[in-house]
């Protein structure tokens, strides 16, 4: 078995089987299930979570709070102002189902389902309508519009830059769903590289796997950490140029 | 290698779809009262807030006023005190002076008064002298008109009368 079937079976979704849905052909696979499991706990961990008054749950309410606050004060409010309060809801939703997959795809036997290109691009794209809609909802379709290209460029640059503008969105929003997806496949990449070493070295004499081992394994630990680092980070990143994209939209001077 | 970027697109289906879901949900059951207790709790520090302001600024207040009624206090109560100062000093005034008009009166009822009795005096010693004068002279006289004499006083007189006048003289 080479690497590249190791990566394909490891990073690559496993798709099981196929639902018609009129039109539309659709995969039910591992990521889905992934997406389903993350769906789930979200659904009646965060509600049991912040509703409950147990005392033992106080530590979890309190984090869960103090990233939602953290995200409200510094990421909603500086960018959408207080009119950010409506958007809240998708914000830490995002942040919170972001973080889950990223989660699950450490846990073994897990995928990491935002290490999937059409998975992040559903997230894209929803950010794209996010942006779209919010500036719409502010401004109106013609001032949206029209506010597309910045403030004092000649009217002449019009024609050449209302185009670029319009790439520009598809372009944040294209790099928003890559950066998601690269990130959390490079971190897996890296681990199974690390892995594969010892059985490579090991290939050559099983002295010298043996030798390799700690060092790989040491080395995957701190990828692990690594990951579990970018696990929030990405997933911070991912609100935090949503909610800079939405802002821009949403106040375009 | 490749299939590790050539996207499926039905997941992306799925994941707007479980998103979109999760977003109507999770707002509704999760985020909703956590915004809500946060907002409540904000909202309560706030109010504990103004409200600790108020009340210092009302104690503030209240002792501002305590401080000036109690200068106010402080002024009346050296204003009474020297009013009653000044009272008093004027009621001694007023004491001594009577006291010494008073004074004045008696002294002067009794200086009267012992004119009076002087007058008085002078008269009676007046009266007792003449009376103890009279006494004496009565004494005097009652002394120098003794029985002897008087007979032969009378004698006399009758030897004398008998010689101008012989008709009348007795014959014994």
């Amino acid at each position: 078995m080479g690497l590249k079937e190791i990566l394909e079976h490891h990073i690559v979704d496993h798709i099981w089987s196929w639902v018609n849905l009129g039109p539309l052909r659709l995969p039910i696979s591992k990521h889905l299930l992934m997406m389903g499991i993350a769906s789930l706990i979200m659904l009646v961990g965060l509600p049991l979570l912040i509703r409950s008054r147990a005392k033992a749950l106080a530590p979890f309410r309190s984090i869960i709070e103090i990233i939602v606050l953290f995200l409200r004060d510094e990421v909603v409010y500086p960018n959408l102002g207080h009119k950010g309060d409506g958007y809240m809801g998708y914000f830490s939703t995002l942040f919170f189902f972001i973080l889950t997959l990223n989660l699950i795809g450490l846990v073994p036997f897990g995928a990491t389902a935002t290490g999937n290109l059409a998975v992040t691009a559903g997230l894209a794209l929803t950010t794209f309508a996010l942006i779209n809609f919010a500036g719409i909802r502010e401004q109106g379709v013609i001032g949206y519009f029209s506010h597309i290209v910045p403030k004092g460029v000649p009217g002449w640059l019009y024609p050449l830059l209302f185009p670029i503008e319009l790439i520009g969105m598809v372009t944040k929003a294209f790099a928003l769903c890559i950066r998601l997806f690269a990130n959390m496949i490079a971190g897996h990449i890296v681990i199974l590289a690390f892995i594969s070493f010892i059985f490579i070295f090991g290939s050559l004499s099983a002295i010298v796997g043996f030798g390799v081992a700690p060092i790989s394994v040491g080395l995957v630990l701190f990828t692990l950490m690594l990951e579990l680092f970018v696990a929030f980070l990405q997933a911070y990143v991912f609100v935090f140029l949503t909610a800079i994209f939405t802002g821009a939209a949403m106040h375009p001077h | 290698m490749e299939a590790l970027i050539r996207p499926e697109f039905g997941l992306t289906f799925w994941t707007i779809l479980c998103f979109g879901l999760l977003v109507l949900l999770l707002s509704r059951t999760a985020w909703k009262p956590l915004m809500d207790s946060v907002n409540e709790r904000e909202r309560a520090l706030k109010h504990d807030r103004t409200t600790a302001e108020t009340a210092r600024a009302d104690a503030e207040k209240l002792k501002a006023e305590l401080d000036a009624k109690l200068s106010d206090l402080k002024s009346e109560i050296g204003r009474r005190m020297d009013e009653a100062r000044a009272t008093a000093e004027k009621e001694k005034d007023l004491l001594i002076e009577e006291a010494r008009s008073a004074a004045a009166v008696i002294v002067e009822s009794s200086r009267k008064e012992i004119e009076a009795q002087k007058i008085e005096a002078a008269r009676e010693l007046r009266h007792k002298v003449a009376e103890l004068s009279v006494m004496a002279a009565e004494h005097i006289l009652t002394k120098q008109l003794d029985h002897r004499a008087n007979t032969d006083l009378a004698s006399k007189y009758l030897a004398e009368l008998e010689k101008e006048r012989p008709d009348l003289k007795l014959e014994c």
